[in-house]
């Protein structure tokens, strides 16, 4: 295998990967804020607007506090079952109502799976199904509480819009645009505070996600929490002098291929970075955008198969290696050792 | 293994038109029904146990519905879903005989559950456990809309193995749906043999009731006393009603009737003809008790 990198070169990006943890972040002492109360106004907000919208819940009330105050003849709590809560829902769609489902994501996802793909998704209904806690969100509270394949499975749901925004701006925007859309939709929300990227006044669109950084060697694709990660990495990357453009998607589904191959084109390394695993997410579907005609070093970093440890969110995001350091290592790698991160034993 | 020719779509409406929307003479298009059901079984694996027990619930309940060849578009409607979508060689037959669906003119083979494309076919199914959540979510937006159409919802007594029609239960009766109307098609057995020896599910009515639902118990081969109890279900109110109807798989014909191995059948020219007599028997009474 032919080393691309000079020998000069891959000495000065090891030395920068090593001073990563030593280094002191550029950016502004990060916001954070939770997706779910602002959802919560922007429920009561789409339920004042849609007189035809229907808010169900299992027993878990906070994101439909403001809306259930506002119009509680249209919410219905089913209780803790989750299977009865999306056929209910697809119930009710049927009618042309427009439905908004909210509960945990672990739960609504894996328990109710059939019910979404065969009484919503399949007959194409008018759902928004809500998953509060995507990921690895809710942290010590374990393996039965994260969700790392929620985006591959509703992505895999035929018809059905998959977001997973990044921030509480990005949320907001993204559950107005999932309930207009007038098929059926899935939104990760974070379980508790996400860093704040965007301002209040962004502007967001499903098919061209978010740039930050002009085109250039290396392109970082992200998408929820992991994008201010991202964000982070490519600032200190950029300090060695490799230009870094980082890809926010907050729709995943349908995969916006030819906005990840337009930054890709100039690009010699991607790095596909994912609060989920690399099967049925942004590894594989910037793969597909990639395959065939794009060549150089790709990198996805994603959850794997290992059993999660009793660990914070944060924590969690080292041990999987999607974290903002995990990212550097993979920018600066040498082009010798694909999918090889520079400093994967740190 | 049959080699002759399809005779599938044979049947026309029994007495062309006198089915066609009413409301009586329900036993008779039940054995137009069965016929119907066992020419399906000529050229492929069908059903056949399920849907003959089956049978005369759902003659009962679209003759209550009025189902006719207009199938209604009207949001207020009443609905039929078939959760127990395996048995759908019955409700094309019935959808048949009431003229909703022209099987002369379908193209294609028939679906082996029920797909919301065809003529009357309200719901898709055919995993089980999943028509009582729906058909509950259909009646709690016909209540957000005043709607008073009677959302059917037929099950299968092995259908209920499953959890989630549990929770559909307690939902509907927390709710108390009264337009929400289950019907149990109470044949004793499931796919490898008798319910009781699967997964007992006795006391069946005490569990419905218990759970805070109006319930009725009929013979499911007996029309006066499904229409009757239909329409006493259909009356009720604050409350959803269930009608656990006792019958028999493979209904109609002695050599499939309690035989589990017709949970799903082909019939050679020669069973087709017997069975054809047997059923023949019962349409030319009038009545199949």
């Amino acid at each position: 295998m032919t080393d691309l990198v000079s020998p000069a070169h891959a000495a000065a990006t090891r030395q920068a990967a090593t001073d990563l943890e030593t280094a002191e972040p550029d950016r502004a002492a990060p916001r954070f804020q939770a997706m779910r109360p602002a959802c919560a106004e922007v429920l009561a907000e789409l339920g004042d607007r849609f007189e035809d919208l229907v808010v169900l819940a299992a027993d878990g009330h906070a994101l439909a506090m403001r809306f259930l105050r506002a119009h509680p003849e249209r919410f219905v709590d089913v209780g803790i079952a989750e299977a009865n809560l999306v056929g209910v829902a697809a119930g009710i769609a049927r009618t042309g109502r427009r439905v908004v489902v909210g509960t945990m994501a672990p739960f609504l996802v894996r328990r109710a799976a059939e019910q979404i793909r065969l009484d919503v998704c399949q007959p194409g209904l008018d759902v928004t199904l809500v998953g509060i806690g995507g990921g690895l969100g809710y942290g010590t509270l374990g393996a039965t509480h994260h969700v790392t394949e929620d985006l591959a499975a509703l992505a895999a749901m035929p018809g059905t819009r998959v977001f997973c925004p990044v921030d509480v701006h990005d949320a907001a925007w993204a559950l107005r645009e999932a309930v207009a859309w007038p098929g059926p939709a899935y939104v990760r929300l974070g379980a508790r505070e996400d860093e704040v990227v965007f301002t209040a006044d962004q502007e967001f669109s499903v098919d061209r996600p978010r740039a930050f950084g002009e085109p250039g060697g290396a392109l970082v694709v992200a998408t929820g929490a992991t994008v201010p990660q991202a964000l982070r990495a490519a600032e200190r990357v950029r300090a060695t002098g490799l230009p870094v453009q980082v890809l926010a998607l907050t729709c995943v589904a349908p995969f916006p291929s030819a906005a990840v191959a337009a930054a890709a084109r100039t690009a010699r390394v991607v790095v596909t970075v994912e609060e989920h695993l690399a099967a049925g997410g942004l590894a594989s579907g910037t793969a597909l955008a990639l395959a065939g005609w794009w060549h150089g070093r790709f990198v996805p970093l994603a959850v794997d198969g290992r059993r999660a440890p009793v660990a914070d969110r944060g924590e969690l995001f080292r041990f999987y290696g999607i974290d903002s350091h995990a990212i550097s290592c993979a920018l600066l790698a040498p082009a010798s050792e694909p999918g090889v991160t520079a400093c994967a034993s740190s | 293994m049959s080699g002759s020719a399809p005779v599938v779509h044979a049947d026309r409406p029994l007495g062309s038109g006198r089915h066609q929307g009413d409301r009586t003479g329900t036993p008779a298009v039940a054995a137009a029904v069965r016929r119907r059901i066992l020419r399906f079984a000529v050229d492929q694996p069908v059903h056949l146990g399920p849907s003959l027990s089956v049978a005369d619930i759902l003659v009962t309940v679209c003759a209550a519905m009025g189902l006719g060849p207009s199938f209604p578009d009207d949001p207020a409607r009443d609905r039929l879903i078939l959760s127990k979508g395996h048995a759908v060689w019955a409700l094309y037959a019935v959808l048949a005989e009431r003229g909703v669906l022209d099987l002369d003119r379908h193209d294609g083979p028939l679906a082996g559950h029920p797909h919301e494309e065809t003529a009357g076919v309200e719901v898709s199914t055919g995993s089980l456990g999943h028509g009582l959540s729906v058909a509950a979510g259909l009646a709690e937006a016909g209540r957000l809309d005043g709607h008073q159409g009677v959302v059917h919802v037929v099950l299968g007594d092995g259908e209920l193995n499953e959890g989630s029609v549990w929770e559909a239960v307690m939902f509907a009766a927390h709710r108390r749906l009264d337009r929400l109307v289950a019907l149990v098609d109470a044949n004793g057995m499931q796919q490898e043999g008798r319910t009781a020896e699967v997964l007992d599910l006795s006391p069946l009515e005490a569990k419905w009731r218990a759970f805070g639902w109006h319930t009725a118990e009929v013979d499911g081969h007996d029309h006066l006393a499904l229409a009757a109890a239909l329409a006493d279900a259909r009356a009720q109110r604050h409350r959803p009603s269930v009608i656990l109807c006792h019958t028999i798989k493979g209904k109609g014909v002695p050599f499939m009737e309690h035989r589990a191995e017709w949970h799903v059948g082909r019939l050679s020219t020669e069973q087709l003809a017997t069975a054809l007599a047997a059923v023949g028997a019962t349409a030319d009474s009038g009545s199949d008790d």
